[in-house]
């Protein structure tokens, strides 16, 4: 097993700042912590549990600027704006790199790929560090993750006593490691992290049977259609796209093309042009965000749009809890089941 | 003609097996119909709950409303909205010191009937001093009716958060609700004055250091729109911040956007606040939001004599039009 | 392939080369493209395919392309003009001769050779009309491959009916009949009915017999015409309909049109109304 100290940890981490972006989970105030760019090591904090936010604004911006337009008398000139400088995110947690699969799936696998991500994760390096215990509201290993799973990471730490235990996971890990001091040692052990309840989650197919159930508009009335639970979320990836004028002169008007994260729980994510909306009630909203995870997503693209990291249980305001989703959908389905059992006797 | 994503593809039988693994159970909530254990209950307070059930169960049966909107356990504790039509289901309400959420806000859900051709339903309420204060305000901006609203008011003693009182209970001399169709509890003997104490620190800096305090702050948030959502003051039917021609706003989730929204917010709300503290409670960023509005509640008082939703007084600046609706300048 | 070449938000650049004013507030916009890749790219565009259409600086939004291949070299599309859409606003702003973006061809289209030797029936509602009309001009330009094509045509009054001057045409053609419809009546307007399109519909009261219905429209319109068109005896495998949302891709990223688990812009627009009804959710 591989082995390395604290200070070489941090000798590395300057040395990977220098050459490129350095993001890591660093105190925003008011005790969060969000992952950030940072100069270097000592802006660093190591003692947190799950960053506020995901990995997934550094591979799919809350706000993007996909093209800057030069608008000269009667010409324009469209300028592409694609990340240039490799970076590194380091303290992710094993589910915030669970959650790109999904984001891959969409973005990147499905045709045609998009540009400005795809370039993103060509570019970006993926440093986790394990979840020394599950916290409450996490339930990864219902979802086919875990708090130590390395497998979707170029490198996985693990704290242990002086250090951190290193696993390289992808050759791109192997290459990242190689400035690293690193001792291999023989007596090193990880540790055995208590695994939370499971969650029982029906599959894909057999979610379309409780569409019309009248649990989700009693679900949705307490929503308050903020966009909090799907702006935390590792993977829901719903965006706005507007121009904003930057600069404007007699003879140069610049504009930024972006796209910004949106969320299909906000009331007028569905109005269009002639005022009609076919989602206007929060149950239909709130039902869209998970069949969305748990069956349009790995029917369309594959894998599923939920890795249970929790942060939706953790910041919601009314308690619109997945995991009491999930099995109140679940003992539905068991009903259902009875029923038809019965019906067939 | 109708091109199905070649990606087409269910769950694989890894996820199944996995799932038969498990020792999956469904654990029995409010949702799924079934009563979980009842939340944090203050022992003095357990016969109060057995009155507002009462109540609750003779309004809805006697068909005075069709919806009492009160508070039900949450799964983790603390406690949540809930929505009782049936009266049986009175019994999953609940009163503590956890019963932090400002409902009427839900009062905006039910300014429509249900179903088109339908009456407007009526509603009963529980509702904290605090909060009955954003009903004065609904009713002042001619937002709901007084006829359509049952309000069971609830006398507080401030509620709690990890064994302390709430900040701004601490400083609260609303004890009971400023108006009610009934009052449950005995009003509680506190007497505090609020001297704004809490806006010291902040009126202590210079502008420049106010600015970088809030800088710091709005640096935080994500713009989800947690703390509006929440405002039983901000129920504009399209928000500024949510128009497509962005008049007045960027869409960037970046600092001066967030700062201009917080501060136009604010504005907003000046005089029309009623310091519930929702805005702050929701935020997952924990911005002290209520520093904000607390200083305008402050102006507005000192300088008009005002102080939203005490009265059914309308907000000293709007306009009142010729056929009595109320319009903000 | 280059960054710009593989980047699928990236519009052609192109310059207006007309406009047209179509009824109050809808104008059609006659774009010439200019960027190679993007002449190649709108090359061979089919009927009921849409585009994203840049005013730069106020945005872009997904118009039906209402002009065909081979009718001229100019892509057309027709914008009715929304009173808080920042887009639709910045393109009503344009003058000729500036410069516009268009992103596309996006989406599914009318398989029109498949529907050869049908009768048709044309349903086309206020500005959904525009996608329509390339749908008109290929059976108009292939008459013979056809048979009988009626065109219901409506709109809420006599001044919001598009392409007006090529009604002549329309009716001239053989075995091609244009009914007309308005929702109130102006006295002094004589040359079509009073009425929602339903009305029209069953007065009209076409036969289901080898007969393909093509619908496009608000929401509202598409279900009742649907209710009607049942009544009629016509059955959901014999309806076309155009559906909208409100994208902002055009690729099945952003989210935002999906019907359960189909996308609108990817997956269609174009449907048939038996695949509309087997979605989770109503586009209603």
């Amino acid at each position: 097993m591989m082995f390395m100290s604290h200070s070489s940890l941090t000798a590395w981490l300057d040395e990977l700042a220098g050459e490129r972006t350095l993001i890591a989970p660093r105190d925003v105030g008011r005790g969060h912590i969000h992952l950030r760019p940072v100069a270097g090591s000592s802006e660093i904090t190591l003692e947190y549990d799950r960053p506020d936010l995901s990995a997934k604004e550094f591979l799919f911006p809350h706000t993007e600027r996909l093209m800057q337009v030069e608008k000269r008398s009667d010409q324009v000139t469209l300028h592409d704006r694609f990340l240039e400088k490799g970076q590194v995110v380091f303290g992710l947690r094993p589910c915030d790199a669970h959650g790109l699969v999904a984001l891959d799936a969409l973005f990147r696998d499905r045709e045609p790929a998009d540009a400005h991500y795809t370039r993103r994760r060509q570019k970006t390096a993926l440093v986790g560090i394990a979840c020394p215990q599950m916290w409450e509201s996490c339930f990864c290993t219902s979802l086919g993750g875990a708090p130590d799973d390395p497998t979707h990471l170029d490198v996985l730490l693990t704290a242990v006593e002086g250090g951190y235990a290193v696993q390289p996971v992808t050759n791109q890990g192997e290459a990242l490691l190689a400035s690293a001091a690193i001792e291999e040692v023989t007596d090193l052990s990880l540790p055995d992290i208590p695994r939370n309840e499971q969650v029982p989650v029906l599959a894909a197919d057999q979610w379309p049977a409780h569409f019309d159930q009248e649990y989700w508009s009693r679900l949705g009335e307490r929503c308050l259609s903020c966009k909090l639970c799907t702006f935390v979320c590792p993977t829901c990836r719903c965006f706005d796209l507007r121009d904003e004028p930057v600069a404007s002169r007699t003879d140069l008007v610049l504009i930024e093309r972006m796209r910004v994260w949106d969320a299909c729980t906000a009331p007028n994510y569905r109005t269009i042009a002639g005022g009609h909306n076919s989602r206007p009630l929060k149950g239909q909203r709130i039902r869209n965000r998970y069949y969305c995870k748990f069956c349009y997503y790995p029917k369309d693209f594959g894998p599923l749009g939920c890795v249970g990291c929790g942060r939706c249980i953790d910041v919601c305001p009314v308690n619109i809890d997945i995991v009491e989703m999930l099995n109140t959908v679940y003992a539905m389905h068991q009903e259902r089941d009875t029923v038809e059992a019965e019906a067939e006797t | 003609m109708f091109r199905r994503p070649h990606q087409c593809r269910q769950l694989g039988g890894e996820f199944h097996h996995f799932l038969r693994l498990t020792t999956a159970r469904p654990c029995l909530t409010q949702d799924n119909g079934f009563v979980s254990s009842a939340g944090y209950v203050h022992e003095e307070e357990t016969h109060l709950i057995e009155q507002i059930r009462a109540k609750a169960r003779e309004l809805l049966e006697s068909g005075r409303v069709s919806c009492v909107i009160g508070y039900e356990a949450a799964t983790r504790g603390g406690t949540r909205p809930a929505f009782i039509y049936d009266p049986d289901g009175v019994d999953r309400l609940v009163w503590n010191r956890e019963c932090y959420a400002n409902l009427t806000t839900f009062l905006h859900d039910k300014k429509k009937p249900a179903r088109r051709g339908e009456e407007v339903p009526n509603v009963a309420i529980m509702t904290k001093p605090c909060d009955s204060r954003a009903i004065n305000l609904l009713l002042s901006e001619g937002q709901i009716s007084r006829d359509k609203v049952y309000i069971i008011g609830l006398a507080c003693g401030g509620m709690m958060a990890e064994g302390n009182l709430q900040a701004p209970c601490l400083r609260c001399n609303v004890r009971i609700p400023v108006l009610y169709d009934t009052l449950i509890g005995d009003p509680p003997d506190i007497d505090v004055t609020d001297d704004f104490e809490d806006l010291a620190e902040l009126e202590g800096m210079s502008a420049e250091e106010r600015l970088q305090f809030w800088l710091r702050e709005f640096d935080r948030c994500i713009r989800c729109y947690a703390c509006r959502q929440a405002c039983p003051g901000c129920y504009c039917n399209v928000c500024e911040f949510d128009r497509d021609d962005s008049l007045w706003i960027g869409m960037q989730i970046e600092l001066p956007q967030k700062y201009f929204f917080h501060t136009f917010r604010a504005m907003h709300l000046a005089g029309r606040c009623v310091e519930c503290n929702e805005c702050e409670r929701v935020c997952p960023m924990d911005i002290p939001l209520s520093l904000l509005n607390r200083k305008l509640v402050k102006e507005v008082s000192e300088l008009l004599g005002h102080r939203g939703g005490m009265t059914t007084d309308p907000v000293p600046f709007v306009t009142i039009l010729a056929d009595g609706e109320v319009s903000l300048i | 392939m280059s960054d710009n070449g593989s980047n699928p938000m990236r519009p052609y650049v192109g310059r207006l080369a007309g406009t047209k004013e179509l009824a109050t507030e809808i104008r059609l916009f006659q774009i010439e493209l200019q960027e190679p890749a993007g002449k190649a790219a709108f090359a061979n565009y089919r009927p009921g395919q849409f585009a994203f259409v840049s005013a730069f600086g106020s945005g872009e939004a997904p118009f039906g392309i209402t002009s065909i291949p081979g009718r001229g070299d100019l892509l057309e599309f027709a914008v009715q003009r929304h009173p808080h859409g920042k887009t639709t606003n910045g393109l009503h702003r344009l003058d000729v001769g500036d410069p516009v973006g268009v992103r596309g061809p996006l989406g599914n289209w009318f398989a029109m050779d498949e529907i050869q030797g049908k009768d048709i029936l044309v349903l086309g509602g206020g500005i959904g009309g525009a996608p329509l009309r390339p749908v008109i001009s290929t059976i108009l330009d292939n008459r013979d491959e056809y048979g009988k094509t009626t065109i219901l045509w409506a709109a809420r009054t006599p001044s919001l009916l598009i392409f007006t001057d090529e009604y002549d045409a329309w009716r001239a053609a053989p075995r091609t009949e244009l009914h007309l419809t308005v929702d109130q009546r102006p006295p002094d307007w004589r040359e079509g009915n009073e009425g929602l399109i339903t009305t029209l519909l069953e007065n009209v009261g076409p036969s289901p017999e080898n007969t393909i219905t093509i619908t496009c429209g608000p929401p509202i319109m598409i279900h009742f015409v649907t209710l009607s068109l049942r009544k009629l005896g016509f059955t959901l495998d014999q309806m076309l309909v155009t559906l909208e949302g409100r994208m902002h891709c055009g690729i099945g990223k952003c989210g935002r049109c999906n019907l359960g688990d189909i996308f609108v812009c990817a997956d269609g627009p174009v449907f048939y109304h038996s695949q509309v009804a087997k979605l989770l959710e109503s586009f209603l």
